[in-house]
Protein backbone atom coordinates (compact mmCIF):
# COMPACT_ATOMS: atom_id res chain seq x y z
CA UNK A 1 0.00 0.00 0.00
CA UNK A 2 1.85 2.93 1.31
CA UNK A 3 4.97 2.20 -0.87
CA UNK A 4 4.24 4.05 -3.68
CA UNK A 5 2.81 7.28 -1.48
CA UNK A 6 6.04 6.19 0.26
CA UNK A 7 8.02 6.82 -2.89
CA UNK A 8 6.21 9.78 -4.27
CA UNK A 9 7.24 11.90 -1.42
CA UNK A 10 11.01 10.49 -1.53
CA UNK A 11 10.85 11.72 -5.22
CA UNK A 12 9.17 14.69 -4.18
CA UNK A 13 11.83 15.27 -1.33
CA UNK A 14 15.11 14.27 -3.22
CA UNK A 15 13.67 17.07 -6.25
CA UNK A 16 13.29 19.38 -4.06
CA UNK A 17 16.73 19.55 -2.82
CA UNK A 18 18.43 19.53 -5.93
CA UNK A 19 15.74 21.97 -7.14
CA UNK A 20 13.81 20.06 -9.67
CA UNK A 21 10.26 19.48 -10.60
CA UNK A 22 9.27 15.66 -9.02
CA UNK A 23 8.74 14.46 -12.95
CA UNK A 24 12.51 15.18 -13.82
CA UNK A 25 13.37 12.40 -11.59
CA UNK A 26 10.72 10.35 -12.46
CA UNK A 27 12.47 7.47 -13.66
CA UNK A 28 13.27 7.27 -9.57
CA UNK A 29 9.89 5.76 -9.44
CA UNK A 30 11.54 1.90 -10.32
CA UNK A 31 13.46 2.05 -7.39
CA UNK A 32 11.95 0.99 -3.61
CA UNK A 33 11.29 4.10 -1.63
CA UNK A 34 13.56 2.68 0.96
CA UNK A 35 16.92 2.98 -1.61
CA UNK A 36 15.63 6.74 -2.55
CA UNK A 37 15.22 7.20 0.82
CA UNK A 38 18.79 7.10 1.24
CA UNK A 39 19.83 8.55 -1.51
CA UNK A 40 18.02 11.43 -0.71
CA UNK A 41 19.44 11.59 3.07
CA UNK A 42 22.98 11.41 1.42
CA UNK A 43 22.12 14.43 -0.44
CA UNK A 44 20.82 16.12 2.39
CA UNK A 45 24.02 15.56 4.24
CA UNK A 46 26.09 16.72 1.69
CA UNK A 47 24.37 19.46 1.36
CA UNK A 48 24.04 20.57 4.90
CA UNK A 49 27.68 19.45 5.39
CA UNK A 50 29.09 21.66 2.18
CA UNK A 51 30.18 25.13 2.95
CA UNK A 52 29.40 23.60 7.06
CA UNK A 53 32.62 26.49 8.19
CA UNK A 54 31.05 29.34 6.41
CA UNK A 55 28.07 28.81 7.87
CA UNK A 56 29.26 27.82 10.93
CA UNK A 57 31.17 31.57 10.86
CA UNK A 58 27.82 33.05 10.03
CA UNK A 59 26.14 31.53 13.07
CA UNK A 60 29.32 32.65 15.24
CA UNK A 61 29.21 36.33 14.30
CA UNK A 62 25.05 36.59 14.54
CA UNK A 63 25.64 36.21 18.71
CA UNK A 64 27.26 39.70 18.06
CA UNK A 65 24.26 41.14 16.60
CA UNK A 66 20.58 41.59 18.01
CA UNK A 67 17.96 39.40 17.85
CA UNK A 68 16.03 41.93 15.56
CA UNK A 69 18.90 42.42 13.04
CA UNK A 70 19.46 38.79 12.53
CA UNK A 71 15.72 38.50 11.85
CA UNK A 72 16.22 41.34 9.44
CA UNK A 73 19.22 39.75 7.72
CA UNK A 74 17.62 35.94 7.40
CA UNK A 75 14.70 37.43 5.77
CA UNK A 76 16.13 40.30 3.40
CA UNK A 77 19.43 38.69 2.76
CA UNK A 78 19.93 35.25 3.69
CA UNK A 79 16.58 34.17 2.55
CA UNK A 80 14.41 30.81 3.37
CA UNK A 81 17.59 28.10 1.89
CA UNK A 82 20.52 29.71 3.79
CA UNK A 83 18.12 30.52 7.17
CA UNK A 84 17.32 26.79 7.08
CA UNK A 85 20.96 25.61 6.64
CA UNK A 86 21.97 27.72 9.57
CA UNK A 87 19.42 27.21 11.97
CA UNK A 88 20.92 24.38 13.55
CA UNK A 89 24.23 25.85 13.50
CA UNK A 90 22.53 28.88 16.08
CA UNK A 91 22.09 29.18 19.77
CA UNK A 92 18.59 27.33 19.78
CA UNK A 93 17.23 29.82 22.34
CA UNK A 94 18.52 32.51 19.71
CA UNK A 95 17.24 31.05 17.27
CA UNK A 96 13.32 30.68 18.83
CA UNK A 97 13.84 34.57 19.38
CA UNK A 98 14.74 34.94 15.75
CA UNK A 99 11.94 32.53 14.46
CA UNK A 100 9.93 34.60 17.12
CA UNK A 101 10.41 38.17 14.85
CA UNK A 102 10.07 36.64 10.99
CA UNK A 103 6.70 36.18 9.56
CA UNK A 104 4.91 32.66 9.44
CA UNK A 105 5.03 32.46 5.76
CA UNK A 106 9.03 32.88 5.96
CA UNK A 107 9.16 30.22 8.61
CA UNK A 108 6.96 27.80 6.40
CA UNK A 109 9.38 28.61 3.60
CA UNK A 110 12.30 27.73 5.79
CA UNK A 111 10.38 24.88 7.02
CA UNK A 112 10.42 23.08 3.73
CA UNK A 113 14.13 23.85 3.54
CA UNK A 114 14.89 22.48 7.02
CA UNK A 115 16.46 19.42 8.13
CA UNK A 116 14.60 18.63 11.39
CA UNK A 117 17.45 16.56 12.46
CA UNK A 118 19.64 19.16 12.72
CA UNK A 119 17.05 21.61 14.38
CA UNK A 120 15.73 19.57 16.79
CA UNK A 121 16.87 21.08 19.54
CA UNK A 122 15.46 24.61 17.69
CA UNK A 123 11.74 22.89 17.00
CA UNK A 124 11.70 21.65 20.72
CA UNK A 125 11.72 25.42 22.51
CA UNK A 126 9.34 26.48 19.69
CA UNK A 127 6.04 28.12 21.54
CA UNK A 128 3.44 24.96 20.55
CA UNK A 129 0.99 27.80 19.05
CA UNK A 130 3.89 29.38 16.96
CA UNK A 131 4.36 25.28 15.54
CA UNK A 132 0.49 25.49 15.21
CA UNK A 133 0.52 28.62 13.39
CA UNK A 134 3.07 27.19 10.72
CA UNK A 135 1.69 24.13 10.09
CA UNK A 136 -1.69 25.49 9.24
CA UNK A 137 0.59 27.59 6.55
CA UNK A 138 1.40 24.47 5.43
CA UNK A 139 -1.49 22.71 5.30
CA UNK A 140 -3.10 26.22 2.91
CA UNK A 141 -0.03 25.09 0.54
CA UNK A 142 -0.57 20.96 1.02
CA UNK A 143 2.63 20.86 2.01
CA UNK A 144 2.02 17.44 3.93
CA UNK A 145 5.37 16.04 2.96
CA UNK A 146 7.43 18.83 4.66
CA UNK A 147 5.12 17.80 7.97
CA UNK A 148 5.43 14.84 7.53
CA UNK A 149 9.44 15.26 8.01
CA UNK A 150 8.63 17.19 11.39
CA UNK A 151 6.19 15.26 13.49
CA UNK A 152 8.70 13.00 14.58
CA UNK A 153 11.05 15.93 16.49
CA UNK A 154 7.93 17.71 17.73
CA UNK A 155 7.06 17.40 21.26
CA UNK A 156 3.67 16.47 22.27
CA UNK A 157 2.13 19.72 23.02
CA UNK A 158 3.42 20.48 19.69
CA UNK A 159 1.80 18.18 18.23
CA UNK A 160 -1.47 18.80 19.59
CA UNK A 161 -1.21 22.47 18.65
CA UNK A 162 -1.04 21.55 15.09
CA UNK A 163 -3.67 18.86 15.30
CA UNK A 164 -6.10 21.31 16.00
CA UNK A 165 -5.45 23.35 13.40
CA UNK A 166 -5.53 20.64 11.16
CA UNK A 167 -8.98 18.97 9.32
CA UNK A 168 -9.19 15.28 9.03
CA UNK A 169 -8.07 15.14 5.29
CA UNK A 170 -5.01 17.02 6.24
CA UNK A 171 -3.85 15.01 9.48
CA UNK A 172 -4.32 11.78 7.04
CA UNK A 173 -1.93 13.15 4.35
CA UNK A 174 0.45 13.87 6.71
CA UNK A 175 0.28 10.34 8.50
CA UNK A 176 0.53 8.77 5.19
CA UNK A 177 3.76 10.31 4.55
CA UNK A 178 5.15 10.48 8.08
CA UNK A 179 8.95 9.87 7.99
CA UNK A 180 9.19 8.66 11.90
CA UNK A 181 6.66 5.55 11.58
CA UNK A 182 7.17 5.11 14.71
CA UNK A 183 5.56 7.84 16.08
CA UNK A 184 2.30 6.79 14.76
CA UNK A 185 0.89 5.46 18.17
CA UNK A 186 1.84 8.76 19.88
CA UNK A 187 -0.26 10.70 16.97
CA UNK A 188 -3.19 8.30 17.62
CA UNK A 189 -2.95 8.72 21.01
CA UNK A 190 -3.03 12.75 20.53
CA UNK A 191 -5.87 12.31 17.86
CA UNK A 192 -8.06 10.92 20.25
CA UNK A 193 -11.01 8.48 19.04
CA UNK A 194 -13.12 11.10 17.36
CA UNK A 195 -10.58 12.88 15.63
CA UNK A 196 -9.89 9.37 14.77
CA UNK A 197 -13.18 8.25 13.69
CA UNK A 198 -13.21 11.93 11.46
CA UNK A 199 -9.73 10.93 9.96
CA UNK A 200 -10.54 7.45 8.75
CA UNK A 201 -14.15 8.87 7.30
CA UNK A 202 -12.15 11.14 5.71
CA UNK A 203 -9.90 8.29 4.01
CA UNK A 204 -12.83 6.53 3.13
CA UNK A 205 -13.97 9.13 0.77
CA UNK A 206 -10.48 9.76 -0.67
CA UNK A 207 -10.29 6.02 -1.31
CA UNK A 208 -7.53 5.69 1.33
CA UNK A 209 -9.36 4.12 3.65
CA UNK A 210 -7.13 0.63 3.18
CA UNK A 211 -4.17 2.81 3.56
CA UNK A 212 -5.13 4.30 6.69
CA UNK A 213 -5.97 1.50 8.77
CA UNK A 214 -2.68 -0.35 7.34
CA UNK A 215 -1.14 2.55 9.03
CA UNK A 216 -3.21 2.20 12.16
CA UNK A 217 -1.92 -1.37 12.56
CA UNK A 218 1.57 -0.35 12.11
CA UNK A 219 1.08 1.88 15.02
CA UNK A 220 -0.20 -1.26 17.09
CA UNK A 221 -2.77 1.43 17.60
CA UNK A 222 -6.73 0.62 18.17
CA UNK A 223 -9.75 1.90 15.88
CA UNK A 224 -11.78 4.71 17.50
CA UNK A 225 -14.37 2.77 19.44
CA UNK A 226 -11.44 0.50 21.21
CA UNK A 227 -9.94 3.79 21.51
CA UNK A 228 -13.10 5.68 23.63
CA UNK A 229 -13.46 1.66 25.69
CA UNK A 230 -9.60 2.39 26.50
CA UNK A 231 -9.65 5.70 27.99
CA UNK A 232 -12.86 4.84 29.54
CA UNK A 233 -11.03 2.20 31.08
CA UNK A 234 -7.82 4.31 31.90
CA UNK A 235 -10.39 7.27 33.53
CA UNK A 236 -12.56 4.57 35.90
CA UNK A 237 -8.79 3.64 37.19
CA UNK A 238 -8.23 6.78 37.57
CA UNK A 239 -10.61 8.19 39.54
CA UNK A 240 -9.92 8.00 43.34
CA UNK A 241 -11.61 4.99 44.94
CA UNK A 242 -14.08 5.95 47.86
CA UNK B 1 25.13 1.63 -16.28
CA UNK B 2 28.71 1.62 -16.47
CA UNK B 3 31.07 1.42 -13.51
CA UNK B 4 32.03 4.94 -14.90
CA UNK B 5 28.89 6.64 -14.23
CA UNK B 6 28.35 4.95 -10.90
CA UNK B 7 32.02 6.28 -10.15
CA UNK B 8 30.93 9.88 -11.13
CA UNK B 9 27.72 9.59 -9.15
CA UNK B 10 29.78 8.32 -6.14
CA UNK B 11 32.48 11.26 -6.53
CA UNK B 12 29.48 13.59 -6.37
CA UNK B 13 27.85 12.02 -3.87
CA UNK B 14 31.06 11.55 -1.48
CA UNK B 15 29.16 8.27 -0.54
CA UNK B 16 28.76 4.87 -1.99
CA UNK B 17 24.87 5.43 -3.90
CA UNK B 18 22.41 3.07 -2.29
CA UNK B 19 22.54 -0.32 -4.33
CA UNK B 20 19.33 -0.31 -6.43
CA UNK B 21 20.60 2.77 -8.60
CA UNK B 22 23.09 0.41 -10.41
CA UNK B 23 20.16 -1.27 -12.01
CA UNK B 24 19.43 2.48 -13.40
CA UNK B 25 20.84 3.32 -17.01
CA UNK B 26 24.15 5.53 -17.20
CA UNK B 27 22.50 8.75 -18.58
CA UNK B 28 20.50 8.86 -15.39
CA UNK B 29 23.06 8.79 -12.93
CA UNK B 30 25.14 11.21 -14.85
CA UNK B 31 21.77 13.13 -14.46
CA UNK B 32 21.67 12.82 -10.72
CA UNK B 33 25.24 13.38 -10.36
CA UNK B 34 25.40 16.39 -12.63
CA UNK B 35 22.26 17.39 -10.52
CA UNK B 36 24.08 17.01 -7.55
CA UNK B 37 27.33 18.80 -8.31
CA UNK B 38 25.01 21.67 -9.68
CA UNK B 39 23.02 21.96 -6.32
CA UNK B 40 26.51 22.88 -4.62
CA UNK B 41 27.64 25.22 -6.82
CA UNK B 42 24.80 26.77 -6.50
CA UNK B 43 24.67 26.68 -2.75
CA UNK B 44 28.05 28.40 -2.75
CA UNK B 45 26.72 31.02 -5.05
CA UNK B 46 24.19 31.99 -2.85
CA UNK B 47 25.90 32.26 0.33
CA UNK B 48 28.81 34.38 -1.30
CA UNK B 49 25.83 36.56 -2.37
CA UNK B 50 24.12 36.20 1.03
CA UNK B 51 26.69 37.19 2.89
CA UNK B 52 27.74 40.29 1.13
CA UNK B 53 24.55 41.36 1.05
CA UNK B 54 24.22 40.73 5.09
CA UNK B 55 27.24 42.82 5.89
CA UNK B 56 25.27 45.91 4.82
CA UNK B 57 22.88 45.29 7.50
CA UNK B 58 25.23 45.24 9.93
CA UNK B 59 26.17 48.09 12.23
CA UNK B 60 29.39 49.91 11.32
CA UNK B 61 30.95 49.41 14.68
CA UNK B 62 30.55 46.09 14.66
CA UNK B 63 31.77 45.61 11.17
CA UNK B 64 35.22 44.87 12.73
CA UNK B 65 34.66 42.37 15.04
CA UNK B 66 32.36 40.34 12.51
CA UNK B 67 34.99 40.62 9.22
CA UNK B 68 37.55 38.85 11.85
CA UNK B 69 34.66 35.86 12.38
CA UNK B 70 34.06 35.50 8.89
CA UNK B 71 38.00 35.68 7.28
Amino acid sequence: MGENIELRAEILKLARLLGFQPEEVGYLSALPGSEVRQLREQVTELLFDSHLGALKRLAAASRLLPVALVAQMGEKAFGPLLSARITGLLDPDKAVDVAARLPDAFLADAAVELDPRRASAVLARMPPERIGAVSAELAARGEYVTMGRFVGHLPDESIRATLDVFGPADTLQVALVLENKERLGDLVELLGPDRLEEMLAAADSAGLGAEARELLEMAGASGPSDLKRQRAGARARARPQS
Amino acid sequence: MSEEDLRYLREQLRAEPPEALRALPGAHLRHLADAISTARRRQAEALQEAGDQAFHYVPRLLRGPIKRILS
